[in-house]
């Protein structure tokens, strides 16, 4: 158990994550002390103070005040954002008690998707032509002079939630009017004005990958490059496969991190985790989006790096070990992934219902190089397909000799699933 | 009941951790856990997890219709986990039972033997931890203490909740360790996939 020599790191984790177990597993791993932060109070906040505090997430400078009276009694030696609005707070505590982080901007910037295109454009790194609008303006209007194909997308959602292509304005003003009932619905719009705004954006043909990065004094050292094997050409945009890794050409890889490091500077980051997206045609490298977070979901149980614990070479080390061990500033023995192949599919949303039952999951994990299938929607949940929904109903992993391998498996377990719904 | 007929569903918690939920009971004697080899001489399933090789197994803990595999071997689940399946299969299949019973309580080094911690924690978990989770709707159950390592379940609003292991390691581990420092460990052997009503469900951050 953790002395109170070890440092202590400030997590902030909001209560609707997939991403406790991950972090909280880690940091234990590397005996750091740890308080988890949240939105709303643990039950067990008034017994252990130093472990868990409630932070205000929608006011970073106030969450900001709230962990630097925390930090008084308690030194913190690193904060760790898991999701895009955990991001700005960590970079606003990260400030305030003079911490390894971000500048406030550069974490805004990478949260809104209008201020993330403006900056990127204006420091050249290649981004889709994009306008910004209001659910106000004149639909139609809008409709008539946008370009076509085009992406409507909300500025700050999560899960490709809300975005939606449009091939015509006749697709457009349909797209609009399904969008709005997203922006429109009570857990969005009580967010703030970004609700009532998205932007409009060229669909951008080509092969879509997913980096996943850790900045370290501003460098981009890129942990994984995931293809996404299931194209991603809309209506709606719900992600399903990542494998790594990628089976781009080395020239178009290498196109990639470029991309993504150029983008990095452009939005000022400089330390931390980054998720960022990104496709790639004949014309180069796109930049579609970049988070300053690690990957969602749980999908990071597919990364893993070839220095164990404590860096004693046993063993692997789990992306947010990483993590940890740069907030903090422990050594990080190394950044490289493993041979192997990995790869996890997002279980793609199988209609609109109430989940009854998940068949065929001892059949899911029997197929060669799966390591596992969790099913993460409960027995009674109501699942919701995209654009409205963001949730997916589980996850499965797989690891082997080629990616080729990998993909082919992941196929082969969801095939195998039968979800009841009623 | 042939062992071609026994069911068992492998639940990988991480890479080092997996729960394998058995459709008949392997051990009906309370919760027994085995750190090592030794510990395992006289129950067939237990020696047999521990000799899988490649799985550097360092843990197994056995609980009626579960039996949790701790390794420290970089070998998948997928693959050990066959090897587990074929162990219990065998094991259920011969004329010794899987399990050895539990030996009496030792005194543990410092004067503490398991039944009184499991006294000891059973009083914090109803005076303090449960009126806790409550409010949430859940509830936590004290299944055994052994070798000072307690096994709990989870229940209610806690089962399959995102932040379950936020819970159990920053609360409820953290108040055993103020109150019943003896306490060498804590083993959560709940089936979060089971979980009906988790007070938070995970989103996609």
């Amino acid at each position: 158990m953790p002395g109170p020599s070890k440092p202590r790191l400030l997590l902030l984790l909001p209560t609707a994550t997939y991403r406790a177990t991950a972090f909280v597993e880690a940091a234990r791993r590397l005996g750091v002390e740890l308080t988890v932060a949240s939105e709303l109070p643990s039950t067990f906040e008034q017994a252990q103070p130093d472990r868990l505090v409630t932070l205000d997430f929608s006011d970073p400078e106030r969450a900001a005040q709230q962990a630097a009276e925390f930090a008084r009694r308690h030194p913190v030696a690193g904060v760790i954002g898991v999701d895009d609005d955990g991001a700005v707070v960590a970079a606003a505590i990260a400030g305030r008690l003079g911490l390894r982080g971000n500048p406030p901007a550069a974490a805004l910037a990478a949260r809104d998707k209008h201020v993330q295109r403006r900056e990127l454009a204006g420091h050249g790194v290649p981004v889709p032509r994009f306008e910004l609008h209001g659910l106000d303006e004149d639909v139609r209007a809008v409709a008539a002079r946008v370009h076509y194909p085009c992406v409507l997308k909300p500025l700050r959602l999560a899960a490709s939630r809300g975005v939606i292509r449009a091939d015509d304005p006749a697709g457009f003003v349909a797209a609009f009017d399904r969008l709005r009932r997203v922006l429109e619905q009570p857990d969005v719009a009580a967010c703030g004005d970004w609700a009532r705004r998205f932007l409009v954006e060229d669909f951008v043909p080509g092969p879509e990958v997913a980096l996943e990065g850790l900045v370290i004094d501003g460098r981009l050292e890129v942990l994984g490059l995931f293809d996404k094997p299931d194209p991603l050409d809309g209506p709606f945009f719900e992600e399903t496969m990542y494998v790594t890794p990628s089976r781009l050409p080395d020239p178009a890889q290498r196109a990639l991190a470029r991309c993504g490091e150029t983008a990095v500077a452009a939005l000022g980051v400089r330390e931390g985790p980054i998720h960022a997206e990104l496709r790639y045609n004949a014309r180069g490298p796109w930049l579609i989006e970049l988070a300053a977070r690690s990957i969602g979901g749980r999908c990071s149980a597919v990364l893993r790096f070839t220095a164990g614990e404590g860096g004693s070479g046993k063993g692997w080390a789990s992306l947010e070990e990483l993590i940890i061990r740069h907030a903090v500033g422990l050594p990080i023995p190394s950044l490289e992934r493993e041979q192997y192949a990995a790869g996890v599919m997002m279980i793609p949303v199988p209609g609109e219902g109430v989940l009854r039952e998940v068949r065929g999951i001892v059949e899911a994990r029997a197929v060669p190089l799966v390591e596992d299938v969790s099913i993460t929607a409960h027995p009674g949940e109501a699942l919701v397909p995209w654009p409205e929904g963001s949730r997916y109903p589980g996850f499965i992993f797989a690891r082997g000799e080629t990616p080729e391998a990998v993909e082919e498996a992941l196929r082969a377990a969801h095939g195998r699933l039968t979800f009841v719904l009623q | 009941m042939s062992s071609a007929e026994i069911r068992i569903t492998a639940e990988p918690i991480d890479t080092a951790r997996c729960k394998f939920l058995v459709s008949e009971p392997v051990h009906e004697g309370g919760v027994r856990r085995f750190v090592s080899p030794e510990e395992a001489n006289g129950s067939p399933l237990v020696e047999a997890i521990f000799a899988i090789p490649g799985a550097d197994v360092s843990e197994v803990i056995v609980s009626g219709n579960l039996v949790t595999v701790v390794k420290r071997g970089a070998a998948p689940w997928q693959v050990v986990g066959k090897s587990v399946g074929g162990a219990i299969r065998a094991a259920l299949a011969g004329a010794r039972p899987a399990v050895a019973p539990k030996p009496a309580a030792p005194v543990a080094a410092g004067g503490v033997d398991d039944d009184t911690l499991y006294d000891r924690v059973a009083e914090l978990f109803e005076a303090q931890v449960n009126p806790m989770v409550a409010r949430h709707g859940g509830r936590v159950e004290l299944i055994d203490v052994q070798d000072a390592v307690v096994m709990l379940r989870m229940a209610g609003g806690c089962q399959g909740c995102g932040m379950a292991d936020v819970t159990l390691r920053q609360g409820i581990e953290a108040m055993l360790q103020q109150a019943v420092p003896e306490v060498k460990g804590i083993v959560d052997i709940t089936d979060h996939t089971a979980g009906a009503n988790p007070y938070f469900a995970a989103a996609k951050k």
